[in-house]
C-alpha cells in the first residue's frame, strides 16, 4: 500500500523510517528528506492563515513511480508516506486515513514515560503497527 | 478552422446580401453586455457572425438531438423591404408566417424579423400613413416580443439617415444571439449530460463525445469564457483516464481500440502550433495513438490556461499530465520503442519550461516552484536516454545504441513550423527575455542534438542540472536541489573531474548531517571519499575515510576497509604534510563524528589547591570499529566568565539538578541611602539561550569553527581507544587561581587534530575551582592547669607556602609563662628537672614542605599564683611565622591547680590560724607546710601532726592546716596592726613525684587580738520553763586596752523561741569608761519547748550622736569578728513545758 512511512522530528532529523522494500531504501530517503523542502513551504505559508489548522498538507510531489504526501502534528512533527503511484486504488481519503492512524501511533508510542521527546522512536510495538498500516491490513 | 456563430437569413435574399458585408462587420465592433443564466455573472462579450441562408438540416438534427452547438445557427432573421401594407397582408405575411411555424416546429424562437425601409421620401412628403408595415408586423407576430421585429432604413440609400438605425439592427442583432446562446448552451449541456449517461452503452464512442464536449468548450472560448472552456477540457480529461484506468480492459468500450496505436511517433507537445486544430481533424478523420491524443488535450488545456494568464498552472499540471499518461500507455499496454517515452517526457518539459521561462517574472516564486521539478525531471529523462544510448561519460555508443539514436531522432519528430513571433505577439504577456539572443532551439531540436554525441549530451546534462539546482535553490528548496547536486556531483565523477563534484557532495553532506539524516550521510561520505582519492587529496582523504570507518549505518566490512584506509594514509599523511594544524590548514575533524564524549568527572576533592595535580576522568565512546591509538587527548578548560555573586547562585543551583537549567539571577535594588529596597531573583533572557535544548537540535557540521585556547589543559598522550566506551584519565596541574569550566577536548593523532563543537553536558560543563592555601598554625590544648607542667600542641599547616630551609617559628610567651619543646617520653621519666623552660621558644621547622601539616608537641609552665584567687589566669604566646609579618597572639587561659584560704579562730585570748587548701582540677600531691612570720615578737606554733607521706589532694578534697598563732601582749594591735604570715606547701604531680614545686601564699592577719569577752548567763539556772520570764544576765569584760568606750549590745533572738520582756529592752547602750566590766541584765520567755540556743548577743561600736554638728546621729559600728569573744555562744538551755495548770 504505501512504500514508505517516515517519522520526521521538529528538527527535520528522521525519527523514524520504515520502508517496504529495502533495496530501493536509500533512493526513498532521499525523496522523504526531499519532501521535507515542500512540507517547510506549505507550513510557511499556512503561518499567515487562520483556517490553516489542517495537519494534512496533500501531496508533497510527485515522481514517475511514487507519490509523496504529507502531514505535520502540531509539535511540528511531519509524517511523510510514499506511496506506489500506479496503484490508482488508492484514494486521498485512504492516505488521510493512514496518516490518522499513523498520527494515533505516534501519539501512543511518545506517551511512553521512557521516551525522551526528539529521540528515534525504536519501539518494536509501533514499528510493527507501522508495518501493518504500510502493508495496507489496519 | 473558423468558429463562428452561424445566422440565417430568409426573406429577400438579395436584400440582405447586400446589407451582409456591413452588419457581418458591425458586429464584432462592440461589445455587448450578456445577461447569463443562472445568476452567472454578465460579461461584456464581443461577437464575431457568419450567415447561411435558412435551411432545414439543422434543425432537424437539433430536433433529433444531434446537433453541435458549434454548428447551430444561433440566429434566424427574415428580411423583408415591403413598405406597402397591402403588398404585406397579400404575400408577405403568409411568408412570414411559414416560416415562424416551421420555426417553431423545430422548437426554435431565435428569429427576428427585419424590415428594410427604403421610404421614398417624395411620396410621404405629406402624407403620413396610419400605419406602417412594420406596425403591422409586430401587431401580427411580435405580440410578446415586439423586439424581434425591427426596421432599419436602408443603409445603401439612405447613407446618412440609416446610421442610428443600423446601429440600432446591430445591437438587437448581438442581444438576440446572447440570448439564443444562454438558451441554446442549457441545452447542449443537458445534451451533453444525457450522451454521458449512456457511456457505458455498447456503441457509445468516446470520440463523439469528446468532439461533443469540445464544441461547447470551444464556444466558451470564443465567448471569452477560457475557465468554462478548460472545465470542459478537465472534465474531458478525467472520463478519458478514468475509463482508461477502470474500464479499460472491458470489451464494451470497443472505442478503445482507436487509441491503441502502436506509438510509432512520440512527438511531444507544442504549444507554439500555428493551426490549433490540425490535430482536431487528424482525430476526426484518421485517429491518433493515445499520446498524441493526449498532447493534444494538454495543449489545449495550455492554451487556455495561456489565455487566462495562468502560466504556473501550465507548469503545475506538466508532472500530472505526464504521469498519468505514462500510467495509460502501461494500461494500454502499447508497445513502444525503448526510451520513446523518456523522449517524449522531455520534450514535453522542456516545452512547458520554455514557455515558463519567457513568461515568467524572477520574483514570481510560484511558477519557478513547479519548473524546479521539471528541470529535475528534464534531467533525469535525459540522462535515461543517455544511459540507454551509451552516452555517459566514459562510454561510447555501440553500433547497436547508435541505431537506437537514429529509431529516436526520428520519433521525437521535427518541431511543427515554428512562428513563433506571431504567437508570442498574439499574447501580450509573453515577451522574449533577450530579443537579440539567437532563437532558442525547439526542445525537440535540442534532444535531437544533445542525443547526436557525447559532448553535446554532456553539455546539455551539465546545463539542466544547473538550471534544476539554481531553480530550486531559487524557491528555498535546498534539500531537492542538494539532492539534483549529488547526481550531478555523480555526473561529475563520471567526468573525472571529482574536484567538480566535491562541493557538490559536500554541501550536501552538511545539509545531510545538519539534520542528522545518517545513512543518507554516510552514503555521501563514500562519494566523497571517492571523490578525494581520485583528486589525491590525501589529508581530505583521510579525514573521510575517518569519518566512514565511524559511521554505524554502514556494513562493518565496509567500515573496516576504511578504517584500514584511514591508518594507511594517516601514516603517509607525516611525510606529506609539512604544516601544523590550524583550522586554515584544515586538519581539524570535528570529534563527535568520531567520538561521544559522555562525561566528564574531576577526581580531585574539591577544593582543588593551587598546583595540584588535576585528575579528570573522561567517558569516551570510540565509534571506530576497531582499537585505534590516539597520540594526545588534551581537555582544556577556560575561565568561568560569571561574576561572584552568579557563581554563588550557581553553585546552590547545581546542587538541585532541575534549576540549574535556568539561568537565575539575584537583583538588588538599593535606596538612595544605599540601604536595601528590594531583593529579587530574575531569569532574563531566555529567549537568546532556551533554557531546554534538545540533543536532536544540535546541528552537525563538516568542520570544526572554533578553537578554543588550549593553554590550560588536562592531558594523557599514548592511548589505545576501543570501540565502545572508555574510561581515560587526564592529567594537568592546577595553575591558576579561579573558576573554571571545561571547553574543548581535542584528540590527536599523527597530523589530524579532532576537535569537539562543545562538551554535550546536560546543560554546562562541569566547572572546578582552582584555589590556594594559606599556611597557618594554630596551637591546641585542653584545659590548662597552672603550676604544672602541661601539654599543648602547635600544629603547622604549611599550605601552599614553599618554606625556606631554615624556617623557624618563634613563640614569645607573656610573663611566668614558660615554655619548652616537650620531651619525648622516655626522657620525661629520666628527667627530673625544669630545665628548657625558656620564655621565647624558637621552633625550627626542618624540612618543611608545602601543604605538609605538622603537629608539634609543646609543654608550657606557669607559676601557681600565690593570691588564692578563683578566676583564671590569663596569659598569651605570640607566634611569628615566616610566611607572616605580624604576630599572631594567641591568648592562654590558665586555671589554678589548688588554692590555699585561712581563718583565724578565738578561744578566749587565744589565737588559732587555719589554712585551708582545697583541691582544684590537678591531682596533687602536698608535703612540708610551713608558715613563717618574721614579724619580732609573733610566734606561730605549728598543731599539725608530723606525717612523712605526702598528702594527696584532688578537687573538692580540702586539706587544713592548723596553727597557733602567739603575739607578745605590748605589741599586739597597737604596733603591729598587721601581721603577715606566710604559707609554703611542696607539691608534686603524682606523674613526677620527684619534682617538687614550691606554693606559697601570704596571708594578712588583722584584729587578731580579744577585747571584750562576752558571757551571758540565764537564771534561774538551767532549767526554764516554758513561759515563764527567765532572767538574763549579760556580762561584758574588757580584756585589753582599746579605744572603744560606748558599745552598744542586742539580743538577737527567733522570735518563735525566745521574746524579750520590756520595751526595748533587746537593746542598750553600755559606757565602759573606767570600767573593766558591765553586767546587764534582761527579762526573756521561752516560747518553745526542747534546748533552745541561748540567745545570741551582739556588740558593736557605739558613737553617740548630737556632740557636734556633723553627727547628729549615732552611729552603730560591728567589730571584727576576732575582737569580741563570745564564750557562752551556742550555748542550749532545757526549757521543759509548763505547770499543767498553767496551761
Amino acid at each position: 500500500m504505501a512504500f514508505c512511512i517516515a517519522v520526521i522530528g521538529k528538527d527535520n532529523a528522521p525519527l523514524y523510517l520504515a520502508t517496504s522494500d529495502v533495496e530501493r531504501e536509500l533512493d526513498l530517503q532521499y525523496h522523504v528528506h526531499a519532501a521535507l523542502d515542500v512540507v517547510e513551504e506549505k507550513c510557511v505559508i499556512g503561518k499567515g492563515a487562520p483556517e490553516s489548522k489542517e495537519l494534512y498538507l496533500g501531496q508533497l510531489f510527485s515522481t514517475e513511480n511514487h507519490k509523496i504526501y504529507g502531514f505535520v502534528t502540531n509539535s511540528k512533527i511531519k509524517f511523510i508516506v510514499v506511496i506506489d503511484s500506479s496503484n490508482i486504488a488508492l484514494r486521498e481519503n485512504e492516505v488521510r486515513a493512514i496518516f490518522r492512524n499513523l498520527h494515533m501511533l505516534y501519539t501512543d508510542a511518545v506517551c511512553n514515560p521512557f521516551y525522551i521527546p526528539g529521540e528515534q522512536l525504536t519501539f518494536k510495538k509501533f514499528d510493527r503497527a507501522v508495518q501493518k498500516l504500510m502493508s495496507g491490513n489496519v | 478552422m473558423q468558429i463562428k456563430p452561424i445566422i440565417t437569413y430568409s426573406g429577400s435574399f438579395p436584400l440582405f446580401r447586400s446589407l451582409e458585408a456591413q452588419i457581418l462587420n458591425a458586429i464584432p465592433l462592440d461589445t455587448c453586455e450578456w445577461r447569463r443564466t443562472f445568476q452567472r455573472p454578465t460579461k461584456h462579450v464581443r461577437l464575431e457572425a457568419q450567415t447561411q441562408q435558412f435551411s432545414v438540416e439543422p434543425l432537424e438534427r437539433y430536433k433529433k438531438g444531434d446537433w453541435s452547438i458549434l454548428e447551430h445557427p444561433i440566429l434566424h432573421i427574415f428580411v423583408t423591404e415591403c413598405n406597402d401594407i397591402d403588398t404585406y397582408k397579400a404575400t408577405i405575411r403568409e411568408e412570414i408566417d411559414s416560416w415562424l411555424k416551421l420555426l417553431s416546429s423545430y422548437g426554435i424562437s431565435d428569429w427576428m424579423i427585419l424590415l428594410v425601409e427604403t421610404l421614398d421620401m417624395r411620396k410621404t412628403k405629406n402624407l403620413l400613413p396610419r400605419t406602417t408595415v412594420l406596425d403591422k408586423i409586430r401587431l401580427d407576430f411580435g405580440s410578446k416580443n415586439d423586439d424581434r421585429c425591427i426596421s432599419v432604413l436602408n443603409p445603401a440609400k439612405f447613407e446618412q439617415k440609416s446610421t442610428e438605425s443600423f446601429r440600432c439592427l446591430v445591437q438587437r442583432i448581438r442581444f438576440l444571439m446572447l440570448t439564443s446562446y444562454n438558451r441554446n448552451i442549457a441545452k447542449y449541456e443537458e445534451l451533453i449530460r444525457s450522451k454521458r449517461e449512456k457511456r457505458n452503452h455498447d456503441d457509445w464512442d468516446f470520440r463523439q463525445y469528446f468532439f461533443m464536449q469540445e464544441d461547447l468548450a470551444l464556444i466558451f472560448e470564443k465567448l471569452e469564457l477560457p475557465t468554462e472552456a478548460l472545465i470542459q477540457y478537465d472534465e474531458l480529461d478525467a472520463m478519458f483516464s478514468q475509463f482508461i484506468t477502470h474500464t479499460g480492459f472491458n470489451e464494451k468500450q470497443q472505442w478503445l481500440a482507436y487509441f491503441k496505436r502502436p506509438l510509432t511517433a512520440f512527438h511531444g507537445i507544442c504549444l507554439s502550433r500555428v493551426d490549433k486544430f490540425e490535430m482536431r481533424q487528424k482525430i476526426r478523420n484518421e485517429g491518433v495513438s493515445l499520446l498524441e491524443f493526449r498532447n493534444y488535450l494538454f495543449e489545449r488545456q495550455a492554451y487556455l490556461l495561456l489565455t487566462c494568464n495562468e502560466i504556473p498552472e501550465i507548469a503545475k499540471r506538466l508532472l500530472g499530465f505526464l504521469f498519468s499518461t505514462l500510467r495509460e500507455v502501461e494500461f494500454i499496454k502499447l508497445d513502444c520503442q525503448e526510451g520513446a517515452l523518456s523522449c517524449w517526457e522531455f520534450v514535453c518539459a522542456l516545452e512547458v519550461l520554455q514557455l515558463c521561462e519567457q513568461a515568467m517574472e524572477p520574483n514570481e516564486v510560484t511558477c519557478f516552484q513547479h519548473c524546479a521539478p521539471i528541470w529535475n525531471l528534464a534531467k533525469d529523462k535525459l540522462y535515461e536516454l543517455g544511459k540507454l544510448c551509451g552516452l555517459l561519460p566514459g562510454c561510447t555508443p555501440s553500433s547497436e545504441q547508435l541505431h537506437i539514436v537514429v529509431q529516436l531522432s526520428s520519433g521525437i519528430g521535427d518541431a511543427p513550423p515554428q512562428q513563433q513571433q506571431q504567437f508570442l505577439q498574439a499574447m501580450p504577456q509573453l515577451r522574449d527575455r533577450s530579443p537579440n539572443r539567437k532563437p532558442k532551439l525547439s526542445a525537440a531540436q535540442q534532444l535531437k542534438e544533445a542525443l547526436g554525441s557525447n559532448q553535446t549530451f554532456q553539455k546539455l546534462y551539465l546545463e539542466l542540472a544547473e538550471l534544476a539546482i539554481s531553480t530550486y535553490k531559487h524557491v528555498t528548496r535546498l534539500r531537492s536541489a542538494r539532492l539534483v547536486g549529488l547526481d550531478l556531483g555523480k555526473f561529475y565523477c563520471a567526468l573525472n573531474e571529482p574536484h567538480k563534484a566535491v562541493g557538490f557532495f559536500t554541501d550536501l553532506l552538511r545539509e545531510l548531517k545538519a539534520e542528522n539524516w545518517h545513512m543518507l550521510s554516510s552514503q555521501t561520505l563514500l562519494e566523497l571519499a571517492n571523490c578525494y582519492r581520485k583528486m589525491g587529496d590525501s589529508l581530505a582523504y583521510t579525514k573521510t575515510c575517518s569519518s566512514i570507518s565511524c559511521c554505524a549505518e554502514l556494513e562493518i566490512l565496509v567500515r573496516t576497509f576504511y578504517f584500514d584506509e584511514f591508518l594507511k594514509s594517516l601514516k603517509s599523511l607525516d611525510t606529506t604534510l609539512s604544516a601544523q594544524p590550524s583550522i586554515e590548514n584544515a586538519n581539524y575533524c570535528v570529534l563527535e563524528d568520531h567520538f561521544r564524549i559522555l562525561d566528564i568527572e574531576v577526581l580531585n576533592t574539591k577544593p582543588i589547591i593551587q598546583d595540584d595535580h588535576l585528575l579528570v576522568q573522561l567517558r569516551l565512546e570510540s565509534l571506530y570499529p576497531r582499537e585505534i591509538v590516539v597520540d594526545c587527548m588534551k581537555l582544556c578548560y577556560e575561565l568561568h566568565l560569571s561574576n561572584d555573586l552568579e557563581t554563588g547562585l550557581q553553585e546552590v543551583a547545581l546542587g538541585k539538578d532541575c534549576a540549574s537549567r535556568l539561568k537565575v539571577t539575584l537583583q538588588l535594588f538599593h535606596k538612595q541611602d544605599n540601604t536595601l529596597n528590594c531583593a529579587s531573583v530574575v531569569c532574563d533572557t531566555p529567549k537568546t539561550k532556551q533554557p531546554v535544548r534538545r540533543t536532536s537540535s544540535t546541528k552537525r557540521k563538516l568542520s570544526p569553527s572554533v578553537q578554543a585556547d588550549f593553554t590550560n589543559v588536562v592531558q594523557t598522550t599514548n592511548i589505545a581507544l576501543q570501540p565502545g566506551i572508555n574510561l581515560v584519565e587526564l592529567k594537568g596541574k592546577a595553575t591558576r587561581v579561579g573558576r573554571w569550566q571545561f571547553k574543548q577536548l581535542c584528540i590527536t593523532m599523527s597530523s589530524l587534530e579532532f576537535l569537539s563543537e562543545q562538551l554535550p553536558l546536560n546543560s554546562q560543563p562541569p566547572s572546578f575551582e582552582i584555589c590556594t592555601k594559606p599556611a597557618s598554625a594554630s596551637l591546641e590544648f585542653k584545659t590548662l592547669i597552672a603550676g604544672i607542667v602541661q601539654p599543648i600542641y602547635l600544629n603547622v599547616s604549611g599550605g601552599s607556602f614553599i618554606f625556606p630551609p631554615d624556617a623557624q617559628i618563634t613563640l614569645r610567651c607573656s610573663k611566668n609563662l614558660r615554655i619548652r619543646q616537650a620531651l619525648k617520653s622516655d626522657e620525661t621519666a629520666l628527667s627530673n628537672s625544669d630545665a628548657g623552660f625558656e620564655n621565647v621558644l624558637q621552633l625550627p621547622l626542618l624540612q618543611f614542605k608545602s601543604f605538609e601539616e605538622r603537629r608539634i608537641p609543646l609543654e608550657v609552665l606557669t607559676d601557681m599564683p600565690g593570691r588564692k584567687l578563683s578566676k583564671h589566669h590569663e596569659h598569651h604566646i605570640t607566634l611569628s611565622c615566616p610566611w607572616s609579618r605580624t604576630d599572631l597572639q594567641i591568648p592562654i587561659d590558665f586555671q589554678p591547680a589548688m588554692e590555699a584560704t585561712c581563718r583565724l579562730h578565738t578561744c578566749g585570748t587565744q589565737k588559732f590560724l587555719q589554712v585551708i587548701m582545697k583541691g582544684l582540677d590537678a591531682r596533687l600531691l602536698l608535703q612540708h607546710a610551713k608558715v613563717k612570720c618574721d614579724v619580732a615578737g609573733v610566734r606561730l606554733i605549728d598543731l599539725n601532726p608530723e606525717s612523712q607521706a605526702p598528702i594527696e589532694i584532688y578537687k573538692s578534697l580540702t586539706v587544713t592546716y592548723l596553727y597557733e598563732i602567739q603575739v607578745e601582749p605590748l605589741k599586739a594591735e597597737h604596733e603591729l596592726p598587721i601581721v603577715k604570715v606566710h604559707f609554703v606547701v611542696k607539691y608534686a604531680t603524682p606523674a613526677q613525684p620527684q619534682i617538687w614545686r614550691n606554693y606559697g601564699c601570704a596571708f594578712d592577719l588583722v584584729d587578731y587580738s580579744t577585747l571584750f569577752k562576752l558571757q551571758a548567763q540565764l537564771e534561774p539556772n538551767e532549767l526554764c520553763r516554758l513561759r515563764t520570764v527567765c532572767n538574763l544576765n549579760i556580762k561584758i569584760t574588757k580584756i585589753n586596752e582599746n579605744p572603744y568606750v560606748d558599745l552598744m549590745y542586742e539580743v538577737l533572738n527567733d522570735q518563735n523561741l525566745w521574746a524579750v520582756c520590756g520595751r526595748s529592752a533587746d537593746m542598750g547602750v553600755v559606757s565602759m569608761k573606767d570600767v573593766d566590766c558591765h553586767s546587764i541584765s534582761l527579762d526573756v520567755m521561752p516560747l518553745s519547748t526542747g534546748f533552745l540556743p541561748m540567745p545570741s548577743i551582739r556588740l558593736s561600736k557605739y558613737t553617740a550622736g548630737g556632740k557636734n554638728k556633723a553627727d547628729a546621729h549615732s552611729r552603730v559600728h560591728p567589730f571584727p569578728p576576732g575582737q569580741v569573744y563570745n564564750s557562752t555562744k551556742s550555748m542550749q538551755i532545757h526549757v521543759i513545758a509548763s505547770v499543767s495548770g498553767d496551761q
